[in-house]
């Protein structure tokens, strides 16, 4: 329950929507109490007759009238309480969604989408439960509960009511115990669904490998096997859900027993009439929903509140990057210098960067070169402040850019990275994506740039086709030109090209580094690469080799140093030297 | 918004698509008739005992007769009503849902049997995500519609038609006003149907966007957030939330005006009816109190039935959809190639020949174009070229992968149409670009569901390919596991890995599409060096894209635009000048220049 004091922000904020939808509830709930009456006052008249016309049309009046108002209750309390809980449940997912936007990569590092999708919708779901029919069935059990057997004991017999009731906890109890037996096994099944659903997955993504084996027979058999482990783990919650509602009817059934039964001797005894007992069993069958109501209450609220407390947890986690006080809001400008004396990720103790003291003048481009895992992504994510440094600085001009604000710190630089993830729109709007308003002649122009015009107009839908399951599938290489071409569009003083040429092929690549040259010059551009012949042509190349940079300078300096660049460059190079060489140029 | 994806032609065909999931209800008609029996026991049995109670008000309480044995004979039989319909109960849920499970579980056979014979267009065009989701998320949403049809539908009409017969053995003609409810709740169920279909379809369809929306920026946070889009992305996924709101508001309401508010009206109306009857009939003659209070009791059970099922109905819709779209798959006309003819020739020496082959994907543009080449036992044949010049496709059809309709491919003579499943698999061996591996362990993946190869094979062809150093160096060696898509493992390693599971199977032919991911130099020159071995004695079509790595091959195709623009030895093109030598040159990057100046 005290998930309900933990959502009160919300009810408390939609007070009148919810303090209304309780009084329509309770309004209801006592309507329902008129229609069992009228029935036994009837019968009573009828087995006394002393029926007249009047009495019948006043007592059809009312049932006729309860009905209309009821019907009109129930509709309002609907519409008020399930609004708002779809209301809160719309609030939750927008409260988590800028939450998200404003995490840092770390965060991204520990949480996995699928599972950050799942509190997103499932955990959102589960609140939304509680706020909408769990206070439904809180309300109305208690109120209607109370009502009915408030109404069976005082206009009765408090007797009957008494021994009617015996078998009632018992109920509650089932539900609820039932409820949670039905959700573990649920979950049991629910995990061997994801099995299946991951071997599937795995199965199409590998077809070309599986029909090239002549796999097939092999998984069909896991799939039968895994399908089978399905239904097996089904049957064990359809075990359960078979004994959910006749259970509840022997216990109703057994009430009403009692309630014939003994309520029988109290009209012999003349302490009742046939009219109240047909009262009371009427009222009695108005029971059953506030107890089954109360025993699934306590699975809502249980499923509610763990919920609740996840998705509490995931808005208590602050961002690890922030704004320092004082930060400035100016982009800053000119040259970039890096000081960093070590660097590790959080969760590692392993430094990837260590003493890379480096100046790159404004306007002039470093090559960043080095095997995988040597720090060259990290070093333009420092840049980026996606991480902050703990020993060490880096700045951009003459100022620290940990003395900016995030936002005009990143509105100096433009970033191509090494995973060419595009949105699922279309390809303008992937390349106008950090201004939507520009006009289709400069998204025209950075996509000449990044060479991927020609193939864009290629596709039936130009510029306007989409991009991903809905639209077409783009190449490795497609999609890093148009990644380019959407860094490019960010005209900033600083461009990163994190290993985006990789999946281009060398003519490209070279049509591409040379319409850089000439567009941006003037400005700052870092260049990752694995190959080396993207960055022959940079004013200062670094070799990072764990983490330090092993060898610098430009590219001839550095084949004249003879060292581990040289070696890769020659390596890159030894074959076709010798065979041109060979062939007589 | 873009993402906005309606699919109109689904959910048209509800009726044809229904009869159809009911067929196979099929082969199960023993189970779902003794299912039905066991239903029917189950509602007589709960039908009676409120006739029992009219029985003990009209001829004991009333008059005031209570003979001791009648009585507890009475309440014995109430009692053991009230437990067989429970015991029943029990058994035709279970019966019923075990037999959902179990309808459920051959059309997901079918449906992956299906899938096994479709062709690889079909898996070009389809992305992963939908297929799987066809495959195991439709599936169970149609076994939720088997288990409302059979447990609430089936259920609840013979409930409502129990519990009419009752009524109708209490008093046949207040029975018969009663009537009036079965027509009207009839409607309320249409115009409920009506009414809230399209809304619930505009909501599932407005919770795929909103899903999807989070889904994609989660993941490209990192650009959202370097590229300042955060706001914007904010109000966008505002929007779509809010739009979801209103479409599900729009939904309890129609609920609140349509669902239980309004069928306690009804239940309300018929006890006006009822009352009236019998305060009408009292005017003139006595009145049985024991059949008013059975029809009132009967009354206030009537429309239970009504609720469950309209509260079903959008479970309902929902697996029509997935039905539909399940049958779309099982009624997908693409085959994957097969054997034709009589003859199944075997694979011995290893010619394969190229002879006027052209194909296109689209059946508009011509991916490839009348493409002829030998390839004797033994030899290499290497294919080079840009991105689309049709290497990708030439292997394809060589595997068969995609029929060849014009031209003919022939091995050892003979037509590659001609040739065994098994034939084609066992003996060419194919090296794919990107090795894909899956969960299990280290020798699963080189055996491949082959259970006939030992630990001593496996082990051999990792040695082969120069894999076991490090697999040697894994904590637990062949049995190491390996995550999805092999994330454990380098590259490099995934790629010999990939050698292993083709030398294993020790084949004729051997297909490689060279990898392009850049791999440290260390294990470049074991894969390197391992290719050698593996093309040593072997046919061998290889598509390159370093050109380095095939300097000795026998014949080399330089392709453009699917066409074939030069061809012949390593030596021979660099001498012709052409397009080879202009591809190698710019792979050596600086050097032409270099030399040049």
């Amino acid at each position: 329950m005290r998930v309900f004091a933990e959502l009160m922000w919300f009810f408390k904020a939609h007070r009148r929507q919810y303090i209304s939808g309780v009084l329509f509830i309770i309004m209801g709930s006592t309507m329902s109490l008129i229609p069992p009456k009228v029935v036994g006052v009837v019968i009573n008249h009828l087995t006394t007759h002393t029926m007249t016309v009047r009495f019948l049309l006043e007592a059809l009046g009312l049932i006729l009238a309860t009905a209309v108002l009821s019907y009109g209750t129930g509709y309002l309390w609907r519409v008020r309480v399930f609004g708002g809980s779809i209301q809160l449940a719309t609030e939750l997912r927008d409260m988590l969604y800028s939450h998200f936007t404003k995490l840092s990569p770390e965060f991204y590092h520990h949480h996995r989408i699928g599972d950050l999708m799942a509190h997103a919708t499932n955990d959102v779901q589960a609140i939304q439960e509680t706020a909408g029919s769990g206070v439904l069935t809180l309300v109305d059990s208690i109120t209607m509960g109370a009502l009915v057997v408030a109404a069976m004991a005082i206009t009765i017999s408090w007797k009957l009511t008494l021994i009617c009731l015996l078998p009632l906890p018992l109920m509650a109890y089932a539900v609820t115990r039932y409820g949670r037996m039905l959700h573990d096994r649920f979950m049991v099944a629910q995990e061997a669904f994801s099995d299946i659903n991951d071997r599937v997955q795995e199965y199409v993504s590998g077809i070309r490998v599986v029909r090239a084996f002549g796999q097939e027979a092999w998984e069909r058999r896991t799939f039968v096997e895994l399908s089978r482990d399905v239904v097996q783990k089904n049957v064990a919650v359809a075990k359960i859900d078979a004994l959910f509602d006749p259970t509840i009817s022997v216990i109703v059934g057994v009430s009403y027993f009692l309630a014939v039964a003994v309520g029988a001797v109290f009209v012999v005894g003349g302490s009742m009439n046939l009219g109240n007992l047909t009262s009371f069993t009427l009222y009695l069958g108005q029971l059953i929903w506030p107890m089954l109501a109360f025993g699934f209450l306590f699975n809502t609220v249980e499923r509610g509140s763990a919920s609740w407390d996840r998705v509490k947890a995931l808005l208590a986690i602050k961002p690890t990057v922030v704004n320092r006080p004082d930060a400035l809001t100016t982009a800053p400008s000119g040259g970039i210098r890096f000081d960093i004396e070590s660097f590790r990720y959080p969760e590692s103790d392993r430094a990837v960067l260590a003493d890379v003291h480096l100046h790159v003048p404004a306007g002039s481009t470093l090559g960043i070169v080095g095997r995988t895992g040597t720090g060259k992504t990290t070093l333009m994510r420092l840049l980026l402040r996606e991480f902050d440094l703990t020993r060490g600085d880096i700045s951009i001009g003459t100022t620290s850019i940990y003395d900016v604000e995030l936002e005009a710190l990143r509105s100096a630089i433009a970033y191509a990275p090494q995973d060419d993830f595009l949105f699922s729109m279309s390809i303008q709007g992937n390349i106008a994506f950090q201004n939507p308003d520009a006009p289709f002649s400069e998204v025209e122009r950075m996509a000449r740039l990044a060479d991927v015009h020609e193939d864009i107009v290629r596709f039936q839908e130009g510029y306007e086709t989409l991009v991903g399951e809905r639209g077409v599938t783009l190449s490795g290489g497609q999609k890093q030109r148009v990644s380019i071409a959407r860094a490019l569009l960010q005209d900033a003083e600083i461009l990163l090209l994190d290993d985006t040429l990789s999946a281009v092929d060398a003519r490209t690549e070279a049509t591409i580094l040379n319409a850089l040259k000439e567009t941006r010059q003037g400005r700052t551009t870092l260049i990752a690469t694995h190959r080396l012949s993207a960055v022959e042509h940079a004013d200062q190349i670094i070799v990072l080799d764990d983490g330090r940079i092993a060898e610098r300078g430009t590219h001839e300096e550095l084949l004249r140093q003879e060292g581990r660049y040289a070696e890769m460059w020659s390596r890159q190079q030894l074959e076709s030297l010798v065979e041109q060489g060979g062939a007589a140029l | 918004m873009s993402l906005e994806f309606v699919d109109e032609s689904i959910g048209q065909n509800e009726k044809g698509t229904l009869w159809r999931l009911l067929k196979y209800l099929g082969p199960h008609k023993g189970r779902v008739a003794l299912a039905l029996l066991l239903l029917l026991g189950a509602t007589v049995a709960d039908v009676l005992q409120p006739i029992l109670v009219k029985v003990f008000l009209d001829r004991y309480l009333i008059p005031r007769h209570f003979p001791e044995t009648q009585l507890i004979l009475l309440g014995a039989a109430y009692l053991l009503l009230v437990i067989m319909t429970a015991g029943l109960n029990v058994l035709q849920l279970l019966m019923f849902q075990t037999l959902a499970l179990d309808i459920i579980q051959s059309l997901r056979v079918e449906l992956f049997d299906k899938v096994q014979t479709l062709a690889l267009e079909f898996f070009d065009q389809t992305p992963v995500g939908v297929l799987v989701s066809r495959i195991t998320n439709d599936t169970q949403a149609i076994l939720d519609m088997f288990m409302t049809v059979l447990s609430t539908f089936v259920q609840n009409i013979v409930i409502v038609i129990g519990v009419m017969g009752g009524m109708f053995a209490l008093d046949p003609r207040l029975a018969f006003y009663c009537l009036f409810i079965l027509p009207v709740m009839g409607l309320v169920m249409w115009v409920y149907q009506k009414v809230s279909s399209p809304v619930f379809r505009v909501s599932r369809q407005r919770l795929a966007l909103l899903n999807a929306k989070l889904n994609e920026s989660l993941q490209g946070m990192a650009i959202i957030q370097a590229m300042r889009q955060e706001r914007r992305l904010r109000r966008e996924f505002g929007d779509v939330n809010e739009a979801y709101r209103k479409v599900r508001y729009r939904n309890t309401q129609i609920n609140g005006l349509m669902l239980r508010p309004l069928v306690d009206v009804i239940f309300m109306f018929s006890l006006i009816v009822v009352l009236g009857f019998y305060g009408t009939q009292s005017f003139f003659h006595a009145i049985n109190i024991g059949i008013l209070y059975a029809f009132v009791t009967y009354l206030s059970r009537f429309f239970e039935p009504f609720n469950n099922m309209m509260d079903r109905l959008n479970f309902f819709q929902q697996a029509m959809v997935s039905a539909e779209r399940v049958f779309r798959i099982l009624d997908n006309p693409s085959r994957r190639p097969e054997p034709e003819g009589a003859d199944r020739p075997a694979i011995t020496r290893g010619e394969v020949r190229f002879d006027d082959v052209s194909f296109s994907y689209d059946g508009e543009t011509d991916v490839l174009k009348h493409l002829s080449f030998v390839a004797k036992p033994g030899q290499t044949v290497a294919l080079v070229g840009h991105t689309g010049s049709g290497k990708s496709t030439t292997i394809n059809l060589l595997m068969r992968f995609y029929p060849v309709e014009r031209g003919r491919i022939t091995i050892d003579g003979h037509d590659l149409k001609s040739f065994s499943e098994d034939e084609i698999r066992s003996k060419m061996g194919l090296v794919l670009q990107e090795p894909f591996l899956f969960v299990g362990d280290i020798a699963s993946n080189v055996r491949l569901g082959n259970e006939e190869l030992d630990d001593e094979a496996v082990q051999e062809a990792a040695q082969f390919v120069q894999a076991d150093q490090f697999i040697d160096h894994l904590p637990d060696g062949y049995h190491a596991p390996i995550g999805e898509r092999g994330a454990t493992l380098s590259t490099g390693q995934r790629q010999l890995l990939s050698f292993a599971r083709t030398v294993v199977r020790q084949p004729t032919i051997l297909v490689l599409d060279e990898a392009t991911a850049s791999v440290d130099t260390e294990t470049e020159d074991l894969i390197q060096d391992s290719l050698r071995k593996m093309r040593h004695g072997r046919t061998t079509i290889a598509i390159a894209h370093r050109l380095s790595t095939i300097q000795d091959a026998d014949l080399i195709l330089v392709l453009h635009h699917g066409e074939v623009v030069e061809r012949g030895t390593h030596q021979e093109l660099l001498a012709k000048r052409g397009l080879y030598h202009k591809m190698y040159l710019l792979q050596g990057g600086l050097k032409e220049s270099a030399v040049g100046q």
